[in-house]
């Protein structure tokens, strides 16, 4: 009896603590969504019952998706899809040819490990230090404000995390099979096409999805290389910060479709998501 | 295991070629014009010429610039405190989490949110909550008969308002890689235990925590780097105010290089904050190079 009761007692304490905590989790999104749907007069009332406490509006998505800045915001979406597509595209096709040499074959003159360490150092620079030669590179190259120019920054920002994760899927993947591959008359190159590269598709997808979302994400590079026609959803948030303040309906409006997206996919891919946000270091 | 050793040895090579010296071009090149634009005077704003100063901005950083200093004092402050707070509630999240406890995929989804999404949209939500006018948290904590209280106008408030909102945005990080770290306990131990009659508190103390330590040490390296180069929430949120109370080194950077144009300051001051992240990452790669 007693053991039980300490038990419920435990459990009492859990629930509290997690649906406290998943208040705390979610509630900046609620209030975002109710902010967006009220017109701007209410924007500074406590109302949080559309239909009881206040009536629900469209202004707010009226602008941001309409004739008032419609374009933009659309501009901004089909940007932000772009570069977060593409620049994972690159960096899964670069990442995953490194990540199998890496995998499979032994390096003599610098060891696997020092390559894999000193490519995953790269993720760990702080991006404003590598965003002023950036800039400088770009500028040099009149490439700033093109897509390109932000594709590649992103690539590099992404590359050395995808590659540390496709060592890790590759060398799961028991070598035996594509050994009978080669056997029966597989160049090594077909091994790697017809049988490395299928077996580990679910991990190669979660380490695009991370990708994409990183890319989707991220704010400094763009904010530094972009001024007007490459702006991503992001940097367009930001520029609703005028110098009379924010105007809340406005940024909701515009953050939750920044948000949705990347939301949307890691609910999606979350178990494998995990392990890449924690860099690999917890095996599961 | 190939049995041509030549193709074997074309393939290896040249698959780790796209990647590395894309790596190469693009991070390492960068980064040496970076530090030969560091020992230049180069004010891009201005019409003056680009000068050979050598160490004249390094000793600048060390001696003359207060600011460098307040926004060093104030990362480092700032990492300390989240990361240790975040730890602290992730492996209160992870301990509870990891009992079989209904709806457990629900939470780990839902606690996914505030890292999947785009930090600047996290610090407008979080402005908006805040906002001394508007703010549905000033209005609830007048209504619970607290006053108003001017979370981003007082010097003393807003860096506590910045690491609540590092601490909202990412204790779901320390929390998800110790669950997993948790799923992969050995289960003998925890029997053992239970057959020894040891408390909750004695097992956690004495088996789980050992145990967990080397993880521990790596996610909490993982998330200090990270926040050391906090960017998003203060340029959404405070700007680096009031005055420079906020401001972390990388905003600092940033208003060097890109308001006032002083590149080769800038870079400067990169190669101290590049120097100050590869001191911590050393401990990380240490600790992976094991593992690889």
């Amino acid at each position: 009896m007693k053991s039980k009761k300490k038990v419920s007692g435990f459990l009492i304490f859990t629930w509290i603590f997690l649906l406290l905590f998943t208040f705390w989790t979610l509630f900046p999104f609620f209030w975002g969504i109710i902010t967006s749907i009220k017109s701007p007069g209410e924007q500074y009332s406590t109302a949080f019952l559309p239909h009881f406490q206040f009536k629900p509006s469209s202004y707010a998505w009226q602008v941001v998706l309409g004739q008032a800045e419609g374009e933009r915001t659309k501009q901004g979406l089909r940007n932000s899809v772009l570069i977060s597509s593409l620049s994972s595209l690159l960096v899964l096709f670069m990442g995953a040819l490194a990540g199998y040499s890496l995998a499979r074959f032994r390096f003599h003159r610098w060891k696997n490990k020092d390559i894999a360490v000193w490519i995953l150092s790269n993720r760990m620079f702080p991006p404003i230090a590598v965003a002023i030669p950036f800039f400088l590179i770009m500028r040099t190259l009149r490439l700033l404000d093109t897509l390109p120019a932000i594709i590649m920054a992103h690539v590099v920002y992404n590359l050395p995390l995808a590659i540390w994760l496709m060592i890790d899927f590759f060398r799961e993947l028991p070598e035996e099979i594509e050994e009978a591959a080669l056997i029966d008359g597989c160049s090594s190159f077909q091994a790697f096409l017809r049988i490395a590269l299928p077996l580990s598709l679910p991990g190669i997808i979660a380490v695009y999805i991370l990708c994409f979302i990183f890319s989707w994400n991220e704010f400094l590079f763009v904010v530094t290389l972009s001024y007007r026609k490459t702006m991503t959803m992001p940097v367009i948030i930001a520029g609703a910060l005028t110098v009379r303040g924010l105007d809340f309906w406005k940024v909701s409006a515009l953050s939750l479709l920044a948000v949705t997206p990347p939301v949307i996919l890691a609910a999606l891919t979350s178990r494998y998501l995990i392990r890449g946000l924690t860099l690999g270091a917890v095996k599961e | 295991m190939f049995k041509s050793q030549e193709r074997a040895r074309a393939i290896k090579v040249g698959f780790i070629i796209p990647g590395l010296s894309y790596l190469m071009l693009m991070a390492v090149f960068p980064m040496v014009w970076s530090l030969s634009l560091s020992f230049q005077r180069w004010k891009a704003a201005t019409a003056s010429p680009r000068v050979f100063v050598g160490l004249k901005n390094f000793y600048t950083i060390f001696f003359e610039d207060s600011r460098f200093w307040n926004s060093l004092r104030f990362t480092v402050s700032y990492v300390l405190i989240v990361v240790v707070i975040e730890l602290f509630l992730g492996l209160l999240l992870a301990y509870l989490l990891n009992e079989k406890i209904r709806f457990r995929n629900f939470f780990r989804v839902v606690f996914l949110f505030p890292m999947a999404a785009p930090p600047i949209g996290i610090a407008f939500m979080w402005r908006m909550l805040l906002n001394p006018d508007a703010g549905i948290m000033v209005k609830i904590m007048n209504s619970l008969g607290m006053n108003v209280v001017r979370w981003l106008t007082d010097a003393k408030l807003t860096p506590f308002v910045l690491m609540s909102v590092d601490i909202w945005e990412w204790t779901p990080f320390m929390f998800l890689g110790l669950l997993a770290a948790f799923q992969s306990l050995p289960v003998e131990l925890y029997d053992a235990a239970q057959v020894d009659g040891a408390s909750r508190f004695q097992t956690f103390r004495f088996i789980t925590f050992p145990l967990l330590l080397p993880i521990i040490v790596t996610l909490v390296l993982l998330r200090a780097i990270d926040a050391f180069k906090l960017f998003e929430l203060v340029f959404g949120i405070t700007g680096g105010g009031p005055g420079s109370s906020t401001e972390s080194l990388s905003y600092y950077i940033y208003t060097v290089g890109f308001q006032y144009f002083d590149l080769g300051y800038a870079c400067s001051l990169s190669w101290i904050f590049l120097g100050i992240v590869l001191l911590i990452s050393n401990f990380l790669l240490q600790r992976l190079r094991k593992e690889v």
